[in-house]
């Protein structure tokens, strides 16, 4: 172990390496600042420039870009209500109240810190037990991960805002938004009116773009009251209550997202969902949650790097990709020659250990680069908002080109943009509409096994019991106030039960 | 139309075609012009139509950087349109017809997906350039499986329930499974996946039983022992060390072999010239290290076809694929 991270050290610091960690996880955060280019795209794009590279330097690169743009999405989240990135999306719903109340600079503090310690919590999860974890991780089959999904969907309810029928419908729309598209047990297309541009799906990323930044401008035009946020310097910064609050939530936050990031396929967005759906039910403040409480940023932002993180546990352990950006990462290990797969550990230990000790420096590197900038682009917010809508405008349209070079895209922008203006007019929340189409497809997917599996009969769930177990917590956490009602006296450490998985 | 002109510049030539093309339904339409004057004008564009990092983008950029190495002064660009299982990269290339600077690393999904979907093309609708290799399928067991052979898992399947894992129904691994069921009255229970990865996943999880994947995608688990091979798909042994001691299925009594091409198209109404141009760099293409390499690093058999040959590949292939997804 000792002697892994001593290599590891060796090769992560030398010069060249440290100059492209630091290009990725500038590269990165300015990629997940800017709507529509995600990590995804970003490695994608970035990976054809890397391939004259030592391959374990481009890997460091690439990587960087990974995490780098988890902390560049918080930003346009916040100040803007324009995720950068999908696993940002929750981060707006208190971060971007935060702003308006002149707190911009604490929300993207306290992302950056959460970020941080959720980062380094699941790298050392990852260098001392990562291969008992992907075992683990190996026996969430479909069963598993339907009950997962359903747990997911248990969160709705802490995204509904006021009105729980609201949030049940959009949530419901999303759904039914995600069955656009080819079937996957049998090929079928459904509702794509014969456009191929719908054979995958509805585009998740632009309609998040559209309903967010698009719809929300059209709506400041409308109401036409927001003035530039005048705040002092000195009031951007965390105060010392605004952190200890998130110690919690970034605990919290962390556990979940190294959890399910381990999950082969369920990516960062999931986690930094169920983490604020956990949020919202465990939390001392969780009545303040949706209006600008700092947990409701902490406890996503944390998940969602910690899920990033742990997504490289099913990578190295097994060469089996995590998530989207990792999938990417793995083609690039086959185009530098290299063969990603359980001996991975063992046939390369420079570049695995160089690679993983390039995390620690990357996030270092990050929080450096984050924690003082937080103020400098909160003042951003002073800009009159003539000035800055044409450029929140412009990137989404442009952003949304850059996801596949189409057209297509910018419609979608459009579309969901107008339907996004609605929505905001009539008071429809949109993030279980978004939580529906992310969740949507995997959950039929698993569906699909689990019935597949079980010969048409779902219930070999009851055989399973790390579902049931999931299943429980999913009752819990849908119910768990009504429950907690019933009982004769309401404890809230018995509430506070479903955070310790 | 006769253009039996040498001096019209390439250019030109490709804007008539382009004319010509519409205006008739087939896309294959041949038309004059002299393999000696063709040369592509300026940057060529290699149009992948699924995400960077994948199988086919691997393939694009190998064959791209083999011609432009093959080829003194050819210049291309790769581009990445994903979307819709490819049918989004495959229809903007339709929209290419009759331009010689644009071309594609294609798969067996520009067999299945036209079989499978409504979209607006089909082969006929492009000019076959070459294909580079076979990449057949292995059926592969978890290690801690009783199956030792291909005719195990069919005899089990014979006696109860066998679950197979498939990523999709146009995916090759489940037309493999329907062509082993009818070569021998097998039934294999089908699970639904997304990827080769997700099923090896399923596999080293023992959620499925048996999953038929591609030996690029499943070597390493086969070098740790994570799991086994019981046959390989293919009409010979593959000759790759870590590969060679597995038998074929034919060995094993069970007579299915079935490849996913890998292979380069340009699109439909080119000239015969700029047909013949692509031709011979493809053939250059192949000879080079960096064809070699490419098949090497991709467990691929090395079976190359160019034009008339890659085109009578197709239609055989394409008989074959509609048979199996009983289209």
């Amino acid at each position: 172990m000792i002697d892994n991270l001593i290599l590891g050290f060796q090769t992560a610091l030398t010069p060249q390496n440290l100059l492209w960690c630091f290009v990725g996880v500038l590269a990165g955060t300015v990629i997940g600042l800017l709507p529509g280019l995600g990590s995804t795209t970003g490695v994608a794009v970035l990976l054809p420039l890397t391939l004259d590279f030592e391959p374990v330097t481009a890997l460091i690169m690439l990587a960087g870009i990974y995490y780098g743009a988890q902390y560049g999405g918080t930003i346009t989240s916040v100040l803007l209500s324009t995720p950068g990135e999908a696993s940002s999306v929750v981060t707006t719903l208190d971060g971007y109240q935060m702003a308006r109340r002149g707190r911009a600079g604490a929300a993207l503090s306290i992302a950056a810190i959460g970020s941080f310690v959720a980062a380094i919590f699941s790298l050392i999860l990852l260098m001392v037990l990562a291969p008992p974890f992907a075992n683990f991780a190996l026996k969430f089959g479909p069963v598993e991960n339907l009950s997962i999904m359903i747990l997911g969907l248990a969160t709705i309810v802490s995204f509904s805002g006021e009105s729980r029928i609201r949030g049940l419908a959009m949530a419901s729309a999303g759904l039914l938004l995600a069955t656009v598209g080819m079937d996957a047990a049998t090929g079928t297309a459904r509702f794509t009116f014969d456009n191929v541009n719908l054979l995958s799906g509805v585009p998740f990323v632009e309609v998040m773009i559209g309903l967010f930044a698009v719809g929300e401008v059209m709506y400041q035009i409308r109401v036409g009251a927001a003035a530039p946020i005048r705040t002092r310097f000195r009031e951007l910064l965390i105060t010392r209550s605004e952190l200890r609050r998130s110690i919690g939530p970034i605990g919290r936050g962390s556990v979940l997202g190294f959890l399910l990031g381990c999950l082969p396929g369920s990516g960062s967005t999931l986690a930094s969902f169920i983490a604020y759906g956990v949020e919202k039910r465990v939390s001392r403040n969780r009545s303040q949650l949706g209006q600008g409480a700092i947990e409701g940023v902490a406890s996503p932002e944390s998940a969602n790097n910690a899920a990033a993180n742990a997504n490289f546990v099913p990578t190295l352990t097994l060469g089996i990709p995590g998530g989207g950006t990792t999938a990417v990462l793995l083609g690039a290990f086959t185009i530098y020659g290299l063969q990603p797969g359980p001996l991975l550990f063992q046939s390369q230990p420079k570049l695995v250990w160089g690679l993983l000790v390039s995390f620690f420096i990357g996030n270092v590197m990050l929080l450096v680069l984050n924690l003082p900038m937080a103020p400098i682009f909160a003042q951003m917010l002073r800009i009159p908002y003539a000035y800055l809508y044409p450029i929140i405008l412009f990137t989404s349209f442009v952003g949304a080109y850059s996801i596949d070079n189409n057209m297509f895209s910018v419609w979608i922008v459009f579309v969901a943009g107008v339907a996004g203006y609605f929505m905001k007019l009539y008071d429809l929340p949109m993030a279980p509409l978004v939580l529906g189409l992310v969740i949507g497809p995997l959950f039929e997917k698993a569906l699909t096994q689990t019935s597949a599996l079980g010969d048409g009969d779902l219930l070999i769930v009851l055989s399973h019991p790390i579902a049931l177990v999931v299943l429980a917590l999913a009752v819990l956490l849908a119910a768990g106030p009504s429950l907690v009602r019933l009982l004769p006296r309401n404890t809230p450490d018995r509430e506070r039960e479903p955070a310790g998985v | 139309m006769k253009r039996n002109n040498v001096l019209l510049t390439a250019v030109a030539a490709a804007s008539v075609l382009l004319l010509t093309a519409c205006g008739t339904a087939n896309g294959q339409t041949s038309a004059g012009g002299d393999a000696a004057t063709f040369k592509p004008k300026g940057n060529v564009t290699m149009v992948v139509p699924f995400g960077a990092g994948g199988g086919s983008d691997n393939s694009g950029r190998s064959i791209a950087a083999g011609l432009e190495a093959a080829v003194p002064g050819l210049k291309i660009n790769t581009e990445n349109r994903d979307g819709g299982s490819g049918a989004v990269g495959y229809s903007y290339f339709l929209s290419k017809t009759g331009d010689p600077n644009y071309l594609l690393p294609s798969e067996t999904a520009l067999l299945a997906l036209p079989l499978n979907t409504k979209v607006g093309f089909d082969y006929t609708k492009f000019t076959p350039i070459m294909k580079v290799g076979d990449d057949f399928t292995l059926a592969v067991v978890p290690t801690g499986s009783p199956w030792k052979t291909c005719a195990d898992a069919v005899n089990a399947s014979k006696a109860g329930r066998v679950v197979a894992g498939v990523s999709g129904a146009t995916s090759l691994d489940n037309v493999v499974f329907t062509l082993t069921e009818q070569a021998t009255g097998a039934k294999f229970d089908r699970v639904p996946f997304e990827s080769g990865e997700e099923l090896l996943a399923a596999l080293l999880g023992n959620q499925i039983q048996v999953a038929s994947l591609n030996p690029g995608e499943v070597v390493e688990q086969l070098k740790a022992g994570k799991l086994r091979a019981l046959c390989a798909f293919a009409e010979k042994r593959y000759e790759y060390p870590e590969l060679k001691d597995i038998p074929t299925a034919k060995e094993q009594g069970v007579d299915v072999a079935y490849a996913q091409f890998r292979g380069l198209i340009a699109p439909g109404g080119i000239s015969d010239g700029a047909r013949t141009f692509w031709i011979d760099a493809s053939k250059k293409f192949v000879e080079s290290d960096k064809a070699q390499q490419y098949i090497a690093s991709n467990y691929l058999q090395p079976n190359a076809l160019f034009g008339d040959d890659f085109t009578a590949y197709l239609n055989e292939n394409n008989d074959m694929l509609s048979k199996a997804l009983g289209k």
